[in-house]
């Protein structure tokens, strides 16, 4: 089967800034990867490039081996590092948005966690606080039936219960056949749920292995490994 | 409730060992059926392919087999489960022993010092 | 899918819009009846002259800041949806960028037209009374006599115009805001640069062109000619549509273009 996220000789230049240079990367169907690296790594970059956002300066990327276009968008779910509502809108708003702009959306399940975590589908966006507009963000994310999920630091700005919640969603609604990127520098808290973890490093790949490998190979833990490699 | 596990060592043989371990303690019954992978997987808070990674490392053991279409079960064969319950106690037992000489106690004073720990028991219970 | 598109897109918008343009029209009926209904065109000429001068003055600030008040809605709305945060959902719905660029196109000139209609129908509220009609009437002939037509069809066809006109005022703003998005670090300073030079520009070629064609007010004036009214407007009507319709293709041939090919969201 084709990779479902391929980068070949991948490079994003920011004026005379290379946010990635040179880039080769293939992720297989059917696990969960984590991608790391400390800020300005090129996490985010990477992760805009796959969803058609930026324009690569050089190189490919491909999903499903695809160009990203409309076509990829259908089967990737993306949720981005900020919110992305209109918040005057309701949350039952972005429902019918995502019905109707989504084929793979399923509103009914969509409203199940919306129920299990309380949050009330009348409320307007902005009426929200922050954190439980995050959950809102992953909730219509995850109700989507994607290939290819990719996650801009889905944790970041939520307490410690709630991230359980998140990543407990993460792993009830992942499909055998899908492949889900996360991206974060809260390491320790995602990597029982790992496969695999890329490390980024100046826009390249500093580390691309399975967690398991990590840890019979180096004894340590992903998160002790990272601050190793990353030492200020 | 996320399932305590190191971080050192690989998460599935870590799995291993907890599912080992509550089959011998008798949390699941021998012929019970298993969760799923996806609920194991979600209870543990751990990746699925790690759990099935495990799962399957266990029935290589033969302690757990699987039906096609109805899922995992607990093997029935108690005579290996007594088998690996016994394995374990003697495991613990060497450990325990191999500490005690540490602190510098010979095995007969460490069995010394049992007896008198299971007395004392009783005797508090007695009076 | 672009049905979608416009339907959210209207949904969005159009609170203020209706709100603003409901006030403008509820003004346009007080004044008619309060004011333009009084009015008496029999009686000294000099009040009334006075009054309706300033009348009109007024309403005209007040069309002019609800059509201003259109358009940066309508480049609002774009940059907001399109470029700001919400461009991260927006970008990522499975739609091409030319499905989203026309959805916008059409949108945005619904609203366009839809405030010039408006204010056409407040306009037709403050002049239909009676003593206005008649007091019309009594010069009808000889404004037809200038205008090459009756006030009414000339009127219409003004109308008309605009209503046609104001795709390519979208299409401008539209193609402003994306020329704005090729400098990262300026993006909004450089569109509206990008507004102010380009009208400037237009302007200038426009009285170039003009001149070329003998038809600049104070150089070549209509009525040394003997020319009517109709004819020199239509004349300047012939040369603008065409200029302006080149001007429109080229600007969304180039916003097309970087719709599809430079989408760089910050």
């Amino acid at each position: 089967m084709r990779p479902i996220l391929e980068c070949q000789r991948l490079t994003k230049k920011y004026g005379s800034f290379f946010a990635l240079s040179d880039l080769n990367l293939s992720l297989d169907r059917g696990q969960i990867v984590g991608l790391l690296g400390p800020n300005g790594s090129g996490k985010t970059t990477l992760i805009k490039l796959a969803n058609g956002l930026l324009i690569p300066t050089d190189g490919h990327i491909m999903i499903n081996g695809l160009a990203p276009g409309p076509d990829t968008k259908k089967i990737v779910s993306y949720l981005p590092d900020r919110s992305f509502f209109n918040e005057h809108l309701r949350v039952k708003d972005m429902l019918s948005y995502y019905a109707d702009f989504y084929r793979n959306f399923s509103t009914e399940q969509a409203k199940k966690m919306l129920d299990a975590l309380e949050i009330d589908k009348h409320s307007r966006l902005s009426s929200l606080s922050k954190g439980t507009r995050e959950k809102v963000h992953l909730v219509l994310v995850m109700s989507r039936d994607a290939d290819l999920y990719i996650l801009d630091e889905p944790i970041g700005g939520v307490d410690p219960a709630a991230r359980d919640y998140i990543l407990r969603t993460i792993l009830t609604n992942y499909k055998e056949n899908a492949t889900v990127l996360i991206s974060t520098h809260l390491i320790s808290d995602i990597e029982n749920v790992l496969d695999r973890v890329i490390f980024l490093r100046d826009g390249q790949i500093a580390l691309n292995t399975s967690v398991d490998e990590i840890r019979t190979e180096y004894g340590k833990s992903v998160d002790t490994l990272f601050r190793e490699v990353f030492k200020c | 409730m996320p399932w305590n596990l190191d971080n050192d060592r690989p998460i599935y043989l870590q799995l291993m060992e907890r599912i080992q371990h509550d089959i011998i303690s008798g949390v699941y019954k021998p012929g019970d059926k298993l969760p799923s992978v996806r609920d194991l997987a979600v209870e543990a808070a751990v990746n699925p392919n790690t759990m099935q990674k495990a799962l399957s490392e266990l029935e290589r053991c033969g302690l757990v087999y699987s039906q096609r279409t109805s899922g995992r079960f607990i093997t029935d064969n108690t005579n290996m489960l007594k088998e690996m319950r016994t394995e374990l106690a003697r495991e613990h037992i060497q450990n325990f022993f191999e500490q005690m000489r540490k602190l510098g106690f010979s095995d007969e004073d460490t069995l010394e010092m049992i007896r008198n720990t299971i007395k004392g028991v009783y005797n508090e219970t007695d009076s | 899918m672009l049905g979608k598109l416009i339907k959210y897109d209207l949904k969005v918008s159009s609170k203020l819009f209706i709100l603003l343009h409901a006030a403008y029209l509820f003004v346009c009926i007080i004044s008619r009846i309060l004011y333009m209904n009084k009015l008496d065109f029999k009686g000294p000429e000099e009040p009334v002259i006075i009054s309706l001068a300033l009348f009109i003055s007024v309403l005209s600030i007040l069309m002019t800041a609800l059509m201003i008040f259109t358009e940066l809605h309508i480049a609002f709305r774009f940059y907001r949806s399109m470029f700001s945060r919400e461009g991260y959902l927006s970008w990522t719905l499975p739609v091409s960028g030319t499905q989203h660029l026309w959805a916008k196109i059409i949108s945005g000139y619904i609203l366009a037209a839809a405030d010039i209609i408006l204010i056409a129908v407040g306009i037709l509220i403050l002049i239909t009374g009676r003593n206005i009609t008649s007091a019309y009437s009594l010069i009808a002939d000889e404004m037809t006599n200038e205008l090459g037509m009756p006030l009414e069809r000339f009127a219409l066809l003004l109308f008309t115009f605009c209503v046609v006109s104001c795709i390519s005022t979208v299409i401008m703003i539209y193609f402003c805001i994306v020329i704005g998005q090729l400098f990262p670090g300026h993006r909004v300073l450089c569109a509206i640069a990008a507004y102010f030079i380009l009208s400037t520009a237009l302007q200038v070629f426009t009285l170039l062109i003009m001149l070329a064609f003998g038809i600049f007010p104070g150089h070549n004036f209509f009525m040394a000619k003997g020319q009517t009214m109709t004819e020199y407007m239509t004349n300047i009507f012939y040369v603008s549509a065409v200029l302006t319709i080149i001007i429109t293709i080229v600007q969304y041939v180039i916003t097309h273009y970087i719709m599809n090919k430079k989408i760089n969201l910050l």
